[in-house]
């Protein structure tokens, strides 16, 4: 591994300085469970690394509020997976959450990780998406807030500008009677790589919303005009799914197969999803 | 019977160190002043050389040297277990993904990285082969130069060898003929240690430290590289942590071993998991099997065209294509058959042995056959087998050595063990395969025992402890002999300096042929206890009796540690035996030896297939080994879970896939897949047959690669009885069985 310097800011003001670092070779340290990999297979070659765990105003907490869900940049995943409330209105999510690596990978890695990584294969983020989810960022130019939908451009980029951090991550409290579900598909049962994933989300009055993970340069959302997509599970109503998809073939998966499991993992969480909310077919 | 003896699942020596992490691994090892190798390396297959440029590199910090091609002995050293086809360096060109060009020395592991990447190898890229049918093409680039076997007319091409087993007489008269090709995949030993070593070399001679299961064979390759007595060359194997046959022979110890001796001071390189892929794998096959059979099922004939894809180098491939095929007709009555077997080299990583050494591959194409015969004829995968599998005493290569196992009991039990004959639940599947390897054919192992004045022993045994328990097993062995618990004995391995000479840890050889050399060695201690008693008694030593690990003295039962303490008296000592087991070559067996047992498996699956995704889900795996004797049924279920576990990384997920300029596309931990304890069966049971039929101790036989030898083709045919569909290419990824299932679907 490459020498490179380290730093543990313990408040945002210092984190923003030196991020901010004009030669952009700066990069942030949360779980690490990504950066690292990177780093020792050499394609990270920070001059620095920022230790974003030590910032007093970053507390790793999972918070309710009113009309939303708070979760703190460093909380874990395997906080997430343990969290009553998430399990209780987000179960799509904890879902996602629970098939991120390995029990030790959980328990370093962060939602808000997963998210800034901008991996298209990201498996929180179509839950993130299908949730409706913000992004709270703050900078030296103070704070701002973007659907996640509109927070990552394509593999490895996200709307983050040099010096801003995501703080919070937030998920407005889904209409009582709203219904959830995540699938992915992988090459083995144990601790994978999605070859795709879905997260559907059915609310009350029938209107789904897929996210769809690992089918384009970045994990996007699909809300269709949802009760057609409810009522029929003809494979043909999935088309708005497929035409959006762009799946690449790659060592894990051909395009054919991505393509052809986006119908099957759609209508599996479609289903799951309708059963667990109060929607009823007319 | 003692705590701990033979037959009891005493807990495995060292294991606890295992789990602890206590147990010194070779990268544990630090020794003072100690240099850090870094091999430089090309993301690219096949490239002649034009240049390498050290200047930046060789004055960065903490730089000792770089070694290059130019800096070694010209002609350029080769070495290897049967050719010595295999560079120190790439010898004017990269001839696989990987193969090391120079290798950076360094006073810190992280400052010879860097100095790596700062080596500027000025390069141009030339066609390579990477599969059958690019290396058997008609002017196909070669691999090796062909002055590398002068004298053999394939040195033209890039087939290393073809060899042919042939006995009857092929004739499809009143046949039922099936005729298929089978594929399997490229794969990695995936042991968790990746490879490494220590060179030093000092007054004393050459050490080389390494984690290797040849010991004296690395000794003996060093030796004669080196022209230094074999006295002076020391080896110290600290245990691998697993190997499956890809630590068998020197890779880079020769190169560090050249790197001590240039800077006079230790050396050392670690592999990354990486380098590890880059430096040794399982060979990939493509089998052409056309098989006939009466309509009762009876086979008559096989015709086996088997084309072995090894790599850039022969390592000991070539014997893992000759070894295998010889019995590619598996444990079965085989009247007739052709087996036409090549290894051809390519320009991708050196394959060499692994679990299973080539039994998996032919095992693969020979038991698929089974079943679509037995699919043709409307008999079940049982039934046919039955019907075919040779008993005690009957041939299964006419003329070498006879089935030496009541297989049948094994095919029954793991019948009866999967629930064959009775309906299986709706959407499932069942099959059911067979499989034999041959024990080592030639072999060498040397012991030495020595009974302590207290009665408490000291075994030396050259076997490398790699997991398999081979520690245990002998202090079990020399514990009964004397009468004491494996508490009372340690043995003494990885130190060629010390131990005496074992040719091999490989082919499930060490119960048989160390534990009888043991054995002997306990014999030759006994007899000296047996002159001691009779002096004692002033009896001939033909009235004393050694049993149970007990002095018989006409009638009188007394223990060692008595007789030892009265025998050998104030000044103390203690007696020394040795024991040597050899299996001598048989220059007119095409193997050069019959084999000394066969290992015989019975392996059965139930399965349900997803048939919207293909995945498939194994709700019950069973095996069962003819062991002969299970000396620590323990261990012998923990090799065979093991074994059957493996078996399922090449059979559902596990392959290296490379793009079409020979590159590995999957190197490292992220996009291979071997399986996790979530890809486990529902149910995995292992159960064994024993009959004392073996010529190991107490009867038994190696039983270590049993359980992979046809795992695939059992799961195969449970995947195929459960959707229909058949599929001759593994892994049974989710992807191709579901496009299987869609071709089905569409025909």
């Amino acid at each position: 591994m490459r020498a490179f310097d380290y730093a543990r800011p313990s408040t945002l003001v210092e984190a923003f300085e030196l991020l901010s670092a004009p030669d952009g070779g700066v990069k942030a340290l949360a779980g690490g469970t990504d950066l690292l990999v990177g780093l020792r297979n050499g394609a990270i070659r920070p001059r620095a690394v920022v230790d974003l765990k030590h910032i007093r105003e970053l507390a790793p907490v999972i918070r309710a509020d009113k009309e939303c869900m708070s979760i703190g940049a460093n909380a874990v995943l395997a906080q997430l997976t343990a969290s009553e409330g998430l399990r209780r209105d987000y179960p799509a999510l904890v879902e996602s959450a629970a098939v991120v690596g390995s029990v030790q990978i959980r328990h370093r890695a962060t939602l808000a990780g997963n998210l800034c990584n901008a991996s298209p294969a990201a498996d929180t983020v179509p839950a993130l998406l299908a949730y409706g989810a913000d992004v709270v960022i703050r900078g030296p130019s103070g704070e701002r807030r973007v659907s996640v939908d509109n927070f990552v451009l394509g593999p490895r980029e996200t709307v983050l500008t040099a010096g801003e951090i995501v703080t919070t991550i937030v998920l407005p409290t889904p209409k009582p009677g709203t219904g959830a579900a995540f699938a992915r598909l992988t090459r083995r049962r144990g601790v994978d790589l999605a070859i795709l994933s879905v997260c559907c989300l059915v609310d009350p009055e029938g209107e789904v919303r897929f996210g769809l993970g690992a089918v384009g340069p970045r994990p996007f959302l699909v809300r269709d005009s949802a009760a057609a997509v409810v009522s029929s599970t003809a494979a043909e109503q999935f088309a708005a799914l497929v035409a959006k998809a762009s799946p690449i073939t790659d060592v894990r998966a051909s395009h054919d197969y991505r393509q052809a499991m986006i119908t099957v993992l759609a209508r599996r969480t479609l289903a799951a999803a309708i059963e667990r909310s109060s929607w009823v077919s007319p | 019977m003692n705590a701990g003896s033979v037959g009891t699942g005493v807990p495995r020596v060292g294991g606890r160190e295992r789990v602890n992490g206590s147990q010194q691994f070779l990268a544990d090892i630090r020794l003072e002043d100690m240099l850090h190798v870094k091999l430089v390396t090309l993301d690219v297959a096949c490239a002649r050389i034009d240049s390498i440029d050290t200047s930046i590199a060789v004055h960065l910090p903490g730089v000792a040297c770089i070694v290059t091609p130019a800096d070694l002995p010209q002609p350029m050293p080769r070495f290897g277990p049967v050719y010595r086809d295999r560079p120190f360096l790439a010898d004017g060109a990269t001839t696989y993904h990987g193969e090391p060009v120079c290798a950076v020395v360094a006073e810190s592991r992280d400052m010879a990285e860097a100095a790596a990447e700062a080596v500027l190898v000025g390069y141009t890229e030339v066609p390579g082969v990477f599969t059958i049918d690019a290396a058997l093409a008609q002017d196909a680039p070669l691999v090796q130069s062909p002055s590398l076997r002068p004298d053999d007319p394939l040195a033209r091409s890039n087939v290393l060898r073809e060899r042919r087993y042939e006995w009857g007489a092929i004739d499809e008269t009143d046949t039922t003929v099936v005729d298929h090709v089978y594929s399997f995949p490229m794969v990695t030993h995936f042991a968790i240690e990746p490879h490494g070593a220590i060179a030093h070399a000092d007054d004393d001679g050459l050490t080389i430290w390494s984690p290797v299961q040849h010991p004296y064979l690395l000794q003996r390759t060093i030796s004669d590289l080196f022209e230094q007595p074999l006295a002076r060359v020391r080896v110290l194997a600290p245990d691998p942590g697993g190997a499956f046959g890809g630590k068998q022979n020197p890779k880079f110890e020769p190169l560090l071993t050249w790197i001590a001796l240039k800077t006079g001071r230790p050396c050392r390189l670690i592999l990354t998991l990486e380098e590890t892929f880059q430096a040794v794998r399982r060979t990939s096959c493509s089998i052409h099997v056309r098989s006939g059979f009466r309509a009762n099922g009876e086979l008559v004939f096989h015709d086996v065209e088997s084309d072995f894809l090894v790599g850039a180098y022969a390592d000991i491939a070539e014997r893992v294509v000759a070894k295998a095929n010889y019995l590619a007709c598996g444990p079965y009555r085989t009247p007739n058959a052709r087996i036409v077997a090549r290894a051809i080299f390519s320009n991708t990583t050196p394959s060499c042995a692994f679990r299973g050494f080539g039994t998996p591959q032919v095992a693969w194409a020979i038991e698929s056959q089974m079943d679509a015969a037995s699919r043709l004829l409307q008999l079940d995968g049982l039934e046919i087998r039955r019907a075919n599998l040779a008993r005690f005493g009957e041939d299964v290569v006419p003329g070498d050595v006879p089935a030496d196992g009541e297989w049948q009991q094994s095919l029954d039990r793991a019948a009866e063990m999967i629930g064959w004959g009775r309906p299986p639940l709706e959407g499932r599947g069942r099959g059911i395969a067979v499989a034999i390897k041959a024990g080592a054919t030639t072999g060498l192992s040397q012991a030495t025992v020595r009974l302590l004045f207290d009665g408490s022993v000291i075994v030396y045994a050259g076997t490398s402890d790699m997991g398999q328990g081979a520690r245990t097993i002998f202090a079990q062995i020399a514990a009964d002999e004397f009468g004491v618990t494996v508490n009372d004995v340690s043995v003494v391995s990885g130190d060629t300096a010390i131990v005496p000479f074992d040719l091999q840890t490989s082919a499930s050889r060490s119960t048989v042929f160390m534990g009888n050399a043991i054995l002997a060695a306990c014999e030759d201690v006994h007899r000296q206890l047996r002159s001691l008693a009779a002096e004692i008694t002033g009896l001939e030593a033909a009235d004393v009796e050694i049993k149970g690990g007990q002095v018989h003295v006409k009638g009188e039962q007394h223990s060692i540690a008595t007789v030892l303490e009265r025998g050998l008296g104030r000044l103390r000592g203690e007696l020394v035996g040795n024991g040597t087991v050899r299996r001598a070559d048989d220059p007119d067996h095409p193997l050069g030896g019959a084999p000394a047992f066969y290992e015989f498996n019975c392996t059965a699956f139930e399965v349900s297939v997803d048939g919207e995704t293909g995945e498939v889900l194994i709700h019950r795996h069973v095996t069962v080994g003819d062991v002969g004797r299970a000396l620590n049924p323990l261990q012998v279920t923990m090799q065979d879970e093991g074994a059957a576990i493996m078996g399922l990384g090449h059979s559902l997920m596990e392959q290296l896939l490379l793009d079409d300029r020979g590159r590995i596309r999957n190197l490292g931990a992220l996009d291979y897949r071997i399986p996790t304890t979530k890809d486990m069966p529902l149910e995995l049971e292992s159960e064994v047959i024993e009959n004392g039929d073996g010529p190991g101790p107490r009867g038994s036989k190696g039983v270590s690669e049993g359980a992979i030898l046809c795992t695939a083709p059992a799961l195969a045919a449970a995947v195929a009885d459960a959707t229909g569909v058949v599929i001759r290419d593994l892994p049974l990824t989710p992807e191709r069985v579901w496009s299987a299932l869609k071709a089905g679907v569409a025909r």
